[in-house]
Order: C-alpha cells, then sequence, then structure tokens
C-alpha cells in the first residue's frame, strides 16, 4: 500500500456492470521527497483507485495496487487493480537524515 | 519478500473493516546498499516493529488473509525484524 492525495473522480457513462455504481477516484501518490518535505504532497503518476470510504479531494489515502486491491469484492470478481483502504488522518514520518518531518496533519 | 526500514506511522479512523486494530508503519524499502529504492510503503504490523528498525516485508497476502479475512485489501505485512544482514561484495 502506498500514500497518495485524492485529486478527484471518475464518472463512467458506461461501465462493464461489475464496476457499475462504484466510485472511482483519481490520486497521485506520495513520493518520499515529497513526504520528507513540508511542502505539498504528491509528486507521482496519478492513478484511479476503486474507493469506497468516500475521500473526498485533498485526503490522504493509503491505495493497494495489483491482485489484491479486489480482495474487498471477494468472491466476487471485479476488474479493479487500485483499491483506497484507508484515510489517513495522521502521518508520522521521520526518515533518518537531514530531513526533520514531523507530525503531519494527513491533507494537502 | 524485501527489506525496509520503518519511518513513521499512520492512523486512520475511516478504513477497510478488516484493517480495524492493525498497527499500520511507513516503511521504505531498502536497496542492496541500504539506500532508499522507490515510494513509502503502508505495512501491517503485528510484530512490534519499532522506528528506525529494519524489517523483512513479505508482498504475500495469504497470512493476512488468514488472520483478518479474505476480503482485505492489505497486502504488506511485516514478516520478521531484522537482526543482521550478511552480504559479499557490497560497502
Amino acid at each position: 500500500m502506498r500514500l497518495g492525495v485524492v485529486r478527484g473522480s471518475v464518472v463512467l457513462s458506461l461501465a462493464v456492470p461489475e464496476l457499475q455504481g462504484l466510485r472511482l477516484a483519481i490520486v497521485e501518490p506520495i513520493t518520499r521527497e515529497r513526504l520528507a518535505s513540508r511542502g505539498s504532497l504528491g509528486g507521482g503518476k496519478p492513478i484511479v483507485a476503486a474507493d469506497q470510504l468516500g475521500a473526498g479531494a485533498g485526503q490522504v489515502v493509503g491505495f493497494v495496487e495489483g491482485r489484491t486491491a479486489s480482495n474487498p469484492f471477494w468472491p466476487g470478481k471485479v476488474p479493479v487493480d487500485a483499491y483506497c483502504a484507508l484515510i489517513a488522518e495522521n502521518i508520522d514520518y521521520h526518515p533518518p537524515g537531514k530531513t526533520k518531518s514531523a507530525v503531519r496533519k494527513a491533507s494537502s | 519478500m524485501f527489506l525496509a526500514r520503518i519511518d513513521g506511522t499512520v492512523t486512520a479512523t475511516v478504513k477497510h473493516e478488516t484493517l480495524a486494530g492493525l498497527r499500520l508503519l511507513i516503511g521504505q524499502r531498502l536497496e542492496a546498499d541500504g539506500a532508499p529504492s522507490g515510494d513509502p510503503l503502508v505495512l501491517v504490523d503485528t510484530l512490534g516493529a519499532r522506528h528506525g528498525s529494519t524489517v523483512m516485508v513479505t508482498t504475500d497476502n495469504e497470512s493476512l488473509r488468514k488472520a483478518v479475512g479474505n476480503t482485505t485489501p492489505a497486502r504488506l505485512l511485516v514478516a520478521g525484524i531484522v537482526d543482521q544482514v550478511f552480504q559479499e561484495g557490497t560497502r
């Protein structure tokens, strides 16, 4: 699971039956450099992730990628390969080295 | 499986039901020379890894599915806390 900032959502006019009614969020992954800096979060290549938590724009989510992203729909088979598993409240990040990044409220 | 360094923690109230009560850490995957590799990762920890410790992470989610249910999307689990790494040809 990586961390990402919700930048928006996608609405489909036509979709395979398994995806109908599913909320799709646009998530910009958070890079190491951006998480360690005090600036805005993000920096990665945005992806579309299924969201059942109702994450709004600017919120930080933990999203999973790959086959396990469709586990929440188990035993159904749903063509989802990215899924928002949590909405982060607080991120306490202290990598070693010069950066002194402290606890940050998880909003961008 | 790969090695990672624990750089922090994440708290979340709103999350997938299978993640309730689990300890979530921020891990940094490491290269063979100890350099960081890739974006920070959110790991599930049941062993009590501490900040700064090196851990071994498994990307197989079968053990998590067994522990918290088949519907869990989480995959990265702290499978062990590293004591020592023996390696030839580097450093």
